[in-house]
Parts: C-alpha cells; sequence; structure tokens
C-alpha cells in the first residue's frame, strides 16, 4: 500500500463492486470521521471471459471483488483509513490482502436467514453466506440497517470495530457513502472516464 | 419368366488416378477461437481532495431547552418542523465541466448528515428548505439567491460560507451589505458561525487599508459606501477573494453607477447576490446583476424571453407558498441597527443630561420621572430631533419595497402616533393608509377595507393602543415593530392582527432595535420576562402583569436615587 503522511486514525474507507452488463466495477472513498471525502477511486470496468469463467468457477467474483478490484483500490490509495466497510460480501475476503480490518454491511433482512452450512472459517465467507459469518458479528443490525461483520479469520479485529462502530454511532450514516459512490461512478461513466480493461 | 443375362459393363473410358487439391486449413475465426486470457487485470484512477479544516471545540452547549438569542432570523414560535424525508445532497451546477469538480461535490456527505454528524454545530436546525438553499450555494462559482424576504437568505449564506471554508475550496471571503445592516450581519454571523473570524472593514483610511490589505480574515465584512470610497485599494492584489457576495444585491441594478462599477472591479472567483425582490421579472435590472454574478452569461443584445434559459441554473428563489410546509405560522426577527451619526449625537447628550437630572431629584425620583427619558431616548431613537435622520427609516425604506415588489402587505406599528406621520409621508409611493388614534371612528373601517382590497397599498401605519378585538388583518404577512412596547403581551396582540385563524401564509414580524441604546436594554429584560412568562404560565397561569417592574425600570440607567419609601406601621 502507497505510504503517506495522512494519519489513518479516524479516516473511514467504503468500498464497493457494482456487477453490471459490462462488467465489474469498483469504487473506493476515503473519507474522514465526519464523513467528508479524502480521496476516492475507481476501477476500470473487469469483464471476465469464459476461460476465466471456467477457470475460477466458483471463486470468480470472490477474486474480481476482494483480490483484483478491492486490492488493487486500496494499494493505490495514497489516504490510509482506519477501516474499511463494504457493502458487498465478497469484498470481505479483502481482509486477506490488506492489513486493515474489514468490515461488511448485510442488508438486514439477510441476518434473519437461516443456513444449514456449517461455519468454515477457513474458506471464503462469500460461499457460505451471511449465517456463517455470525460468530464474527461486530454490530446487529440496527435502525433499519443491516449488521456488520467482519472476516471470521480476524477476530482480533472484532473489537477494533465495535468500538468504531460505538464511537460513530449517530454521527454518521454508515450506509450513505455508499450511496455516493454509485452516484461517482454514475458520473464517470456519464463523462467517459471508466473503461475497459480486458 | 424373365430372363437375365450377364452383359459386360460399359467401360471407363478414362483411368482413374488419385490426385490432391490445396486447401486452406480452418485456423481463423469464426472456426477457430482463440481461449483468451487466463488472468484478469485491472487498474485505477484516483482523485485527491483538499483536506477538510478541523473545527474547534464549539462552546459549552446550552442545549435545545434554552431560548434563541434576541437577534436570531428564524427564532420560531410554534412548533419546529422536523427534519426528514429525502436526503438535502450538493449537486454540481451544469456549467462545471471539470470531473474531479463535479467528484468532490458528488461525494460530499449529505446536508442533513452533515449536521447530525454535528461537525457543524448549530443552535438552531434550518428548515429543509434553507438546506436546499445551502446545497444550491454552495457549488456555485454564480449564483443568485433571490428567497422572498424572511426565508433566511443570511443564515443559508452563512453557512454555505461555512462550509466552503471548512472544506478548504474557500479561504478569502467578502460581504458587502448596506451600511444598517452590517451589525446584524455580524450578529448573525455569530449565532450561525461562531467560530468564523470576521472582520469588519470600518474606521480611519490607515485601518481600512490594513483591514483590506494586511489582515488574514478569512470573512470581511464591508458597506456599499465604504467600498466604494475604497475602490483604488481593491485594485491591489492583496484584495483578492475567494468568494464575494452583495446583499440587497439590487442596490447594483444600475450598472452605470460607481457602486456597480466598483463592485465588478473585485478580484473574485466566486459572486454570490443575495435579494429578495422577485428579480426575475426585472429585466434590466437582472442583467445589471448579472454584469457581477456571471458578466459572460448573458451576451449583450439578448432577447428578454432568452433570459431565463440562460439564468435559469444560477437563480434560486422561494416564496413563501413554496416553502409553506416547512415554516412555522410565526417567524419573529430582530434587525438591529446603528444609530446614524447625528442620532447618536443627540442620543448620548440626552442621556447623559437627563441621568444627571434624575440623580438630582434625589428621594423625590418616581418611576414617571424614569418613563419621561425614556421615551425621550426611544423617540431619539426613531428619528433625530434635529435633522429627522433615522436609520430606522433607511432600513424600512429596503424591507417595505421587497414587500411591494413580491405583492405583498406590511403593518407597522409604533408606539406615537408623530413616527407614524412622518413614515407615511417618507412612504408615500408605497401608499400608506393610516390607523390610528386622530382617524376618525368613522373612517377607520374604510381604512382596512382599503388596505384589504387595493392592491397598491401596501402598508398599513398603526399605533399599538388603536383597533379592537375583533380587527382581522390577516391577509397580511409582514409586521414590523418600529418600535416596542413595555410589554410582551401588548406587542403579541399586534402581533397577532396578522396572525390569526384565516392567515394562509407564515407571519414574518421585524423588530427594529437600536444597538447600545435603551431599547436594546430594554428588549434585553422583555426577553428574560418572556421566557420567564412561558416557563410559569403552566405551572401558575398568567402572571398578572408583563411589564417592567419598578426596579427594572430603574435598572434601565444609572441611577444612585430612588423614590423614599413610607415607613411601615
Amino acid at each position: 500500500m502507497a505510504q503517506t503522511a495522512s494519519a489513518s486514525a479516524h479516516n473511514l474507507g467504503f468500498l464497493t463492486v457494482l456487477h453490471e452488463t459490462n462488467g465489474y466495477l469498483g469504487g473506493y472513498l476515503v473519507t474522514n470521521q465526519w464523513g467528508r471525502p479524502l480521496e476516492f477511486r475507481l476501477s476500470t470496468s473487469v469483464q471476465p471471459n469464459r476461460i476465466q469463467q471456467i477457470i475460477y468457477g466458483a471463486t470468480l467474483e470472490t477474486y474480481i471483488c476482494a483480490d483484483l478490484i478491492g486490492k488493487t483500490l486500496v494499494e493505490k490509495t495514497g489516504t490510509n483509513a482506519e477501516l474499511i466497510f463494504t457493502d458487498r460480501e465478497p469484498v470481505l475476503d479483502l481482509r486477506l490482502h490488506v492489513d486493515v480490518p474489514v468490515a461488511y454491511f448485510a442488508m438486514a433482512n439477510e441476518a434473519s436467514v437461516e443456513s444449514s452450512k456449517p461455519v468454515d472459517q477457513s474458506a471464503s465467507v462469500a460461499s457460505s453466506g451471511v449465517s456463517s459469518l455470525r460468530s464474527s458479528c461486530a454490530r446487529p443490525a440496527r435502525n433499519g440497517v443491516g449488521p456488520a461483520f467482519c472476516h471470521p479469520s480476524f477476530a482480533a479485529d472484532l473489537p477494533a470495530a465495535r468500538q468504531l462502530l460505538d464511537r460513530l454511532e449517530g454521527s454518521l450514516d454508515l450506509a450513505e457513502p455508499f450511496t455516493r459512490i454509485r452516484e461517482a461512478i454514475a458520473e464517470a461513466r456519464k463523462m467517459g472516464v471508466t473503461s475497459r480493461a480486458a | 419368366m424373365l430372363s437375365c443375362a450377364a452383359r459386360s459393363l460399359p467401360a471407363l473410358e478414362r483411368s482413374c488416378h488419385v490426385g490432391t487439391r490445396e486447401a486452406r486449413l480452418l485456423t481463423e475465426r469464426p472456426w477457430i477461437r482463440p481461449a483468451g486470457k487466463f488472468n484478469l487485470e485491472v487498474t485505477a484512477e484516483g482523485w485527491r481532495f483538499a483536506q477538510p479544516h478541523d473545527e474547534p471545540k464549539p462552546a459549552p452547549q446550552t442545549g435545545d431547552s434554552q431560548p434563541p438569542p434576541l437577534s436570531n432570523i428564524g427564532a420560531q414560535v410554534g412548533p419546529r418542523p422536523r427534519l426528514g424525508g429525502a436526503a438535502t445532497r450538493v449537486r454540481p451546477p451544469n456549467d462545471m465541466v471539470v470531473f474531479k469538480e463535479r467528484l468532490f461535490y458528488l461525494l460530499q456527505p449529505s446536508l442533513e448528515n452533515l449536521l447530525a454528524g454535528k461537525q457543524i454545530r448549530l443552535q438552531h436546525k434550518p428548515y429543509p428548505y434553507q438546506l436546499e438553499g445551502i446545497a444550491f450555494l454552495m457549488p456555485r462559482h454564480a449564483a443568485l439567491l433571490a428567497d422572498e424576504m424572511g426565508l433566511g437568505k443570511t443564515m443559508q449564506t452563512i453557512l454555505a460560507l461555512r462550509l466552503l471554508l471548512q472544506a478548504g475550496l474557500v479561504r478569502r471571503a467578502l460581504l458587502i451589505c448596506p451600511k444598517p445592516l452590517v451589525n446584524n450581519w455580524c450578529r448573525e454571523l455569530q449565532t450561525w458561525a461562531d467560530d468564523l473570524p470576521f472582520e469588519v472593514i470600518a474606521g480611519d483610511a490607515d485601518a481600512r487599508r490594513a483591514s483590506w490589505l494586511v489582515s488574514n480574515a478569512p470573512l470581511k465584512l464591508a458597506n456599499y459606501e465604504i467600498l466604494t470610497r475604497d475602490a483604488a485599494l481593491l485594485a491591489e492584489e492583496p484584495a483578492t477573494f475567494d468568494v464575494v457576495v452583495l446583499d440587497e444585491a439590487q442596490r447594483i441594478k444600475n450598472r452605470s453607477s460607481k457602486t456597480a462599477e466598483v463592485v465588478r472591479s473585485i478580484r473574485r472567483e466566486r459572486s454570490w447576490a443575495l435579494t429578495g425582490t422577485p428579480i426575475e421579472n426585472r429585466t434590466d435590472d437582472l442583467v445589471s446583476i448579472f454584469a457581477f454574478v456571471d458578466a459572460e452569461r448573458i451576451p449583450p443584445n439578448t432577447p428578454t424571453k432568452r433570459l431565463p434559459q440562460l439564468t435559469g441554473d444560477c437563480i434560486l428563489r422561494r416564496t413563501k407558498e413554496d416553502v409553506l410546509t416547512d415554516l412555522p405560522a410565526k417567524t419573529i426577527r430582530d434587525t438591529c441597527l446603528e444609530l446614524t451619526p447625528a442620532q447618536r449625537e443627540a442620543y448620548e447628550l440626552a442621556e447623559k443630561e437627563g441621568v444627571i437630572r434624575l440623580n438630582a431629584l434625589g428621594h423625590t425620583i418616581t418611576v414617571h420621572h424614569v418613563f419621561e427619558l425614556v421615551m425621550r431616548l426611544k423617540q431619539i431613537c426613531n428619528f433625530d430631533p434635529l435633522t429627522g435622520q433615522s436609520a430606522k427609516l433607511e432600513q424600512l425604506h429596503a424591507d417595505l419595497a421587497e414587500v411591494a415588489d413580491s405583492g405583498r402587505k406590511a403593518i407597522l406599528f409604533s408606539q406615537w402616533v408623530e413616527p407614524l406621520e412622518v413614515l407615511a409621508r417618507a412612504l408615500e409611493h408605497l401608499g400608506p393608509l393610516r390607523f390610528h388614534g386622530r382617524v376618525p371612528a368613522s373612517e377607520r373601517q374604510g381604512v382596512l377595507d382599503r388596505f384589504r382590497s387595493d392592491p397598491t397599498k401596501h402598508v398599513l401605519l398603526m399605533s399599538y393602543g388603536t383597533g379592537s378585538v375583533g380587527l382581522n388583518l390577516q391577509f397580511a404577512n409582514y409586521v414590523f415593530l418600529f418600535d416596542r412596547w413595555w410589554n410582551p403581551a401588548v406587542e403579541d396582540q399586534a402581533i397577532n392582527r396578522a396572525h390569526r385563524i384565516g392567515q394562509r401564509g407564515p407571519v414574518f414580524v421585524t423588530r427594529f432595535i437600536t444597538q447600545g441604546t435603551i431599547e436594546e436594554r430594554i428588549a434585553e429584560v422583555l426577553e428574560k420576562r418572556r421566557q420567564l412568562f412561558n416557563e410559569l404560565i403552566e405551572q401558575n397561569g398568567p402572571p398578572p402583569s408583563l411589564g417592567l417592574t419598578e426596579q427594572e425600570i430603574f435598572g434601565l440607567f444609572d441611577i444612585q436615587s430612588r423614590p423614599k419609601r413610607a415607613a411601615a406601621a
């Protein structure tokens, strides 16, 4: 990750990956603790071909979201974040590649979905579903906002995430920055800033 | 019976031999497709933004239960509308073409989140339409905010400036306003941006030069007269601003005036103009104001019908009807004015001599003696006895012009009849009607009917003592208290001439208060009484009187003497 003089303390990262007809496109926004933008990074669009779909199989989405787009965006961003939030579960595996806690905000209705699959902390969380993340819940669903989960392989992230979420309680709507990222992506597309990579 | 015989097959005439023919292998598309890359690649592009300035720690919170400051525009009576519904987002204007600039505004949090997060501490919550006004101003380099009078243009401007300064997008701002309003702006800045350092450009030539060229205050305030006087200083490099705001922008509607020329000469990045008049209906005025707001937006000889298309993105105007659901039924604001030099001289002389006389009375002093001095001083606060100058009248001219231009009606109250007569002459162009003790009773109903029905009659001049319980003036949206009464209940009754059942729109009440005078001291006492009234009425019912007590009256001046009390039996 690029080094920077900016202190990561109190900076927040928000990363989302959109999956559209022309591929996957990621946006990463770093803000201060009040939600003011400090840096924004946009990935090029990634459209896997048939061979890649076959080769990567069920791991394709996680690979694209976390290993490829997420890792690239975070590493290229000069401003560090104290914690990275995401609204896409496949991005949670980004934690395996960066030294920053990652928290996934599930949709509120996913919290009630029961899964019969056993909890497997070594496997990609994307394949296990929200229920497999129950043991790594940093905050339960609250006020219409879904629960927040950390990566199950990094239990040490939970206290830091909980502390940060408690600190931000009532001062920042953590779901709102994702709306801004989507609008920024739409604007970039409208102005021709995004382009295909492969 | 059939018979068959073997017959020889016909012989081939030519011998067979095997040969080959060259043909191209199917090695190209569409017969052969490459397998494609096995690995995926992605690149990223990024944009960094200026680090927002940290807000200094705010002053200790007084809490929502505390009453609003005396001069707070937007102080409201009645339930406050809740902020809700869609978030108010800052949107880049159509003419902003640089992607990074557009991105910056798109990535800003909603104004509701910004306020809810307490990064910017406010004493009162803005109304939703005011948040929209702030979102309108923030991203614009050229803007004309033309909200109807009373809707809070001042507050919206202050908060927009504050957010821009905090975001680091603006470092130096200049605000220009009419001289009577400088103190008002100062008070509003203290209410809505108490952490924002500002400097008023005033004083002698050396002091003003230092303010213009040396001072690094992020916000400077100047009046139009000083601006014109210091035009030469504006040509120097340090007098460059990231944003210049013109209050009462109709002051530059005469394009060729010295004021308009000087204003246009200021070096600036952003140009904002504020006016309460329906400027979109006045083509020439609009073109003149846009000569400051955005000189290149309206080409010469542009047909009038094209103006809305060219200027639409730069103008925001809301009327009371537009924001009816946001506003409370009644909004009271204090307009604090500085006495004119002649008034100040007369006032100080009268107060000094008056206090000397009161102290000389010794134990024979009574409340009535003090009343006399108070009345005398209040009259000077209205008009200078020698020259007739009046800071209140100057401001009233501007306010009532906006009321009339908007097609509205206003009621003005004074304690005395004489000021009303002076005002009637001074405001003749607005068709003022009189309703006070000297108007024969037989004529009074006709006055009210005319005020209601005649569209050219915009102002009714009334004294506090006149009128009856049945007086309904709910078609007037504006109430001006030229001078204030002793008892807040009497003031409320006057205000309620307009604010009654049947009033279709909100009522805006303007109370004139001259700074550094007896009016200000009385206002402070009355405000405390009003608070006490509100607290006590629920517990004990209405107190017998809301007027000033004897102690409070004597406390208005530095009087050592007190009446001699009879000995207790």
